[in-house]
């Protein structure tokens, strides 16, 4: 190895990064040549304070100020989703109570003058609560949105 | 912050917080809030502007864990969305020079006394000085202790710039570390 030819090595042989067979004729050279060495303490003093720079902390309260500032959409607590849950538990809800529901129902529609109408194949119990389900569901999922929505809007 | 949560992996804290739970965010933001800062800190040279960097990788972290399939590791994600939040920072304030450009400017020779700190400082002042890829690519090296191919990856630039951007950085650091301290000073200081 020549001069050139160890200059261009330099910074590899510092990092390390230089295959040993190469590193044992650059520190063959390195023993006779005043200016190589000198090329090599100035790059390890480089390499050394670059490898060491230190870890620096932001002010104090930074975690909080990033913490308080993260948008609140994925609130897993009010988001739409839950409606999922609870539609089908409001359904079953209905259906242990349908009896009732459906006196309610024929009630209503009674005063209404429609007792009149009927559903060909359904009963008018089991329109009901298939009325009643659809309606529950609706809620529910007109529930989460909006308890969603306020979330959201309370946040930003 | 429960003494559970911080002994929890990494791996879980991330999945939950993917799913929403900010207590395991919290964990992340306090293990990664040194790293990140440093990093945008030594991108973006102002410590304020540093600090808003820092805080906005991590509320983008927040936004897009969902999405992070965890096929690199969380930490290199993570370094990610920070270099590309500082250098699309700083794309807006000025434009990009060359290094001969940047380190062209004339010092006023070696000074009298020197010690071992002042070495230090003299290169850390220098950093600053660079081209922001150049100082980009060196702090991702040295600090963040990335390979050359992370790098590349990371910043979308073919490795061979990389390792340009690299060594020319390194050997501008050197050239203007002996201008500015003299070789009469150097030697004193590295071989007392
Ligand atoms: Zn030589």
């Amino acid at each position: 190895m020549n001069c050139d030819e160890v200059k261009r090595s330099l910074q590899d042989y510092v990092t390390r990064e230089l295959a040993p067979e190469d590193r044992r004729v650059f520190d063959a050279h390195l023993v006779e040549c005043g200016e190589c060495q000198r090329e090599l303490a100035l790059m390890t003093a480089v390499v050394s304070t670059l490898d060491h720079q230190p870890v620096l902390e932001p002010r104090p309260g930074f975690s909080e100020k990033v913490m308080r500032s993260l948008p609140r959409q994925r609130v897993f607590l009010l988001s739409p989703w839950w409606s999922l849950v609870l539609a089908p538990l409001l359904a079953g809800l209905v259906w242990l109570f349908r009896g009732q529901a459906a006196r309610v129902l024929e009630a209503a529609l009674s005063r209404s003058g429609l007792s009149q109408v009927t559903v060909p194949t359904l009963s008018l119990q089991q329109a009901g609560i298939a009325g009643l389900a659809v309606v529950l569901v609706g809620l529910a999922v007109a529930v989460g949105a909006g308890a969603y929505a306020w979330q959201v809007y309370l946040r930003d | 912050m429960s003494r559970y949560m911080e002994s929890v992996s990494e791996q879980v804290l991330v999945s939950r917080s993917a799913r929403g739970d900010e207590q395991a965010f919290g964990v992340l933001v306090e293990r990664y809030k040194g790293m990140l800062y440093s990093m945008s800190r030594r991108l973006m040279k102002d410590p304020g502007r540093a600090e808003d960097a820092a805080q906005e990788s991590f509320i983008k972290a927040w936004a897009a864990l969902p999405g992070f399939k965890g096929e690199s590791k969380f930490s290199s994600w993570l370094y990610r969305i920070c270099y590309n939040t500082c250098i699309s920072e700083l794309r807006k304030r000025k434009p990009e020079v060359e290094l001969d450009e940047a380190m062209g400017v004339p010092v006023e020779g070696p000074v009298q006394e020197f010690r071992n700190r002042d070495i230090q400082a003299t290169i850390q002042e220098e950093v600053s000085k660079l081209p922001d890829d150049y100082r980009a690519a060196l702090t991702l090296y040295h600090f963040n202790g990335l390979s050359y191919e992370e790098i590349a990856k990371l910043t979308r630039k073919p490795m061979g710039t990389v390792k340009a951007h690299i060594h020319r950085a390194r050997a501008a650091l050197k050239t203007r570390l002996l201008e500015r301290v003299g070789w009469d000073n150097l030697k004193e200081v590295m071989w007392q």
